[in-house]
């Protein structure tokens, strides 16, 4: 059966009397034609006039044939058109046209010469009124956010440190250029796994859907961007599917929305747990987290760092005062001059302390974490050794200057200022260290050749190599 | 870094290093709890540390079969021209 088969109706009869019979010029300027010229006179004038337009009606006969294309007829109150669409057209709307539907077709007429008949050729359709991706979208956003699926509670915050980035997107276009530039420029060490999907066009919602649900499986995968680039709303349509959206609200992990530029918003970005206003700027957002935390750790370190170095500051201080307390307490007599010999050395004691807590501040700001615990600790025992012995040695001269005994004092003090690493060094002198620093080296024998050692002078020290042992 | 049983992850990690230099900060602790503490701090940032460096630095393609495979060089070659600002 062919749609075709359906009789025009009948025209009204002519109200006109009869025209007067033609006259024998008339008659000469007669033209016959057959009725395929006729026909083909028809078709070019209404192809040729009516190649683009647009036309409103109702929907009617609706029905698909099995090649695919539709059939259909459009009328209104006092009129009516036939109309096909081809599979080709039918596949890219977003809508099922039936029977009773308004809508707008745009197309061209064309003849169906075996037939007489002229139909219009629809390349679109649209429901009269709203767009049919508006309604559609308006329709699925309202069931969503009944279900509470965009709800502020459902939104999950991003890892803190994302072990592998899934992205669900296309392979062509400027997306995933995008996110992986970012991730190179901020986070050299991103692990990236994508599921490449399409991204518009029909299935491209599906595919999103499935491409969602094998990236999550992943292993380590632990926040999901999905997206496209800018493209028209058609475009960004796959995104507006329920499908899409749903696998979305669903995805058991973190997801981020990235769906064409800022101004585009789809019904992922509302069930998505954050929405990025492009791909470049979700991979930021992934990037965002990590930059927080680290600056975070460091802050953390640096007043942790900064805590012990107070601490270390007291016990200087405190040996410091034990040094004021002898020197005070000795200006009496003759021995006045010998407390002021103490008052030097425990000067000097305190810049041998001080150069060294230089010497460690300038090599802490350039040591790596590692050897920081090891100097602070040393430097730390030191200190407190030094303020044992110096209490005990401070105590000693005091006891001896009761008992007013010049001569034991003054060797006691000779042996306290040889003692003082600094006036030691000052003289020329030099401390060798083992090589993790931990023992002075009396003897040569106890190293080898190609041992590092370390030597210490008035200022500074060296990192050495023994290249012989005598 | 090896794994280190005392830290639990590194959310844990940064919420103890905190709790560390606090108490470091605040209180007046005898010499040697504070240089476990600040021990304990040191090793616990320098676990954050190495946690924020740990990824790998890779682009993989996970295919239809759900094989992992590496990116076509293409997608990964530093120059791009086709990128848009």
């Amino acid at each position: 059966m062919s749609l075709f088969d359906l009789p025009f109706e009948e025209p009204e009869p002519d109200p006109e009397p009869a025209p007067p019979a033609p006259t024998d010029s008339a008659r000469d300027r007669r033209r016959v034609h057959t009725v395929a010229e006729l026909t083909a006179r028809i078709r070019t004038l209404l192809e040729e006039e009516l190649f683009e337009i647009w036309v409103e009606g109702e929907i009617s006969n609706c029905r698909v044939w099995n090649t695919g294309h539709l059939y259909f007829t459009l009328k209104d109150g006092g009129a009516q058109i036939k109309g096909v669409m081809f599979r080709s057209a039918l596949r890219l709307l977003k809508f099922t046209p039936k029977d009773g539907l308004r809508v707008v077709a745009r197309g061209r007429v064309s003849v169906y010469d075996p037939k007489g008949e002229y139909q219009i050729v629809c390349e679109h359709l649209e429901p009269g009124g709203l767009g049919a991706l508006q309604l559609a979208y308006d329709q699925l956003k309202e069931r969503l956010s009944r279900e509470g699926l965009f709800d502020a509670r459902r939104k999950r915050s991003l890892p803190a440190l994302p072990r592998k980035i899934g992205v669900v997107t296309s392979l062509d276009g400027a997306a995933i250029r995008d996110i992986i530039n970012v991730l190179r420029r901020r986070y050299a060490n991103a692990h990236v796994v994508i599921r490449p999907v399409r991204v518009q066009g029909e299935g491209a919602a599906l595919d999103i859907a499935r491409g969602l649900s094998a990236i999550v499986k992943v292993k380590g995968v632990d926040v999901v961007i999905v997206g496209r680039g800018g493209g028209s709303m058609e475009d960004l349509w796959a995104f507006n599917e329920e499908v899409a959206v749903r696998a979305i609200a669903g995805c058991p992990l973190p997801i981020i929305s990235a769906v064409g530029h800022e101004t585009d918003v789809t019904l992922a970005d509302f069930v998505a747990d954050l929405r990025a206003p492009t791909p470049s700027a979700a991979a930021e957002m992934v990037v965002a987290r990590k930059d927080e935390f680290a600056s975070r750790i460091d802050r953390l370190e640096g007043r942790l760092n900064g805590s012990m170095q107070n601490r270390a500051h007291r016990l200087e201080s405190r040996l410091r005062a034990l040094d004021a307390r002898a020197g005070l307490g000795g200006a009496r007599g003759r021995l006045a001059m010998h407390a002021r010999h103490v008052g030097e050395l425990s000067h000097e004691l305190r810049q041998a302390i001080r150069t060294r807590v230089a010497m460690r501040e300038r090599r802490y700001q350039g040591l790596r974490l590692a050897l920081e615990t090891f100097d602070l600790r040393r430097r730390l025992a030191g200190l407190r050794t030094r303020l044992v012995a110096g209490d005990g040695r401070l105590t000693a001269v005091r006891d001896r200057r009761r008992h007013a005994l010049d001569a034991r004092l003054g060797a006691a003090l000779a042996r306290l200022e040889s003692l003082s690493p600094l006036a030691v060094l000052a003289r020329g002198y030099a401390v060798c260290w083992n090589g993790d620093r931990t023992q002075i080296v009396r003897d040569a024998s106890t190293l080898s050749i190609g041992d590092q050692v370390t030597v210490t002078v008035q200022r500074g020290e060296l990192a050495c190599e023994v290249k012989d042992v005598r | 870094m090896s794994a280190d049983t005392t830290i639990k992850d590194f959310e844990a990690a940064i919420a103890e290093l905190e709790s560390v230099v606090k108490k470091l900060e605040e209180g007046d602790l005898p010499l040697e709890e504070s240089l476990r503490l600040y021990e304990r701090g040191v090793h616990l940032s320098r676990f954050c540390h190495a946690r924020l460096e740990e990824a790998e630095r890779r682009i993989e393609i996970l295919n239809e079969r759900g094989h992992l495979q590496p990116a076509p060089a293409t997608l990964t070659s530093e120059d791009d021209s086709q990128g848009k600002r």
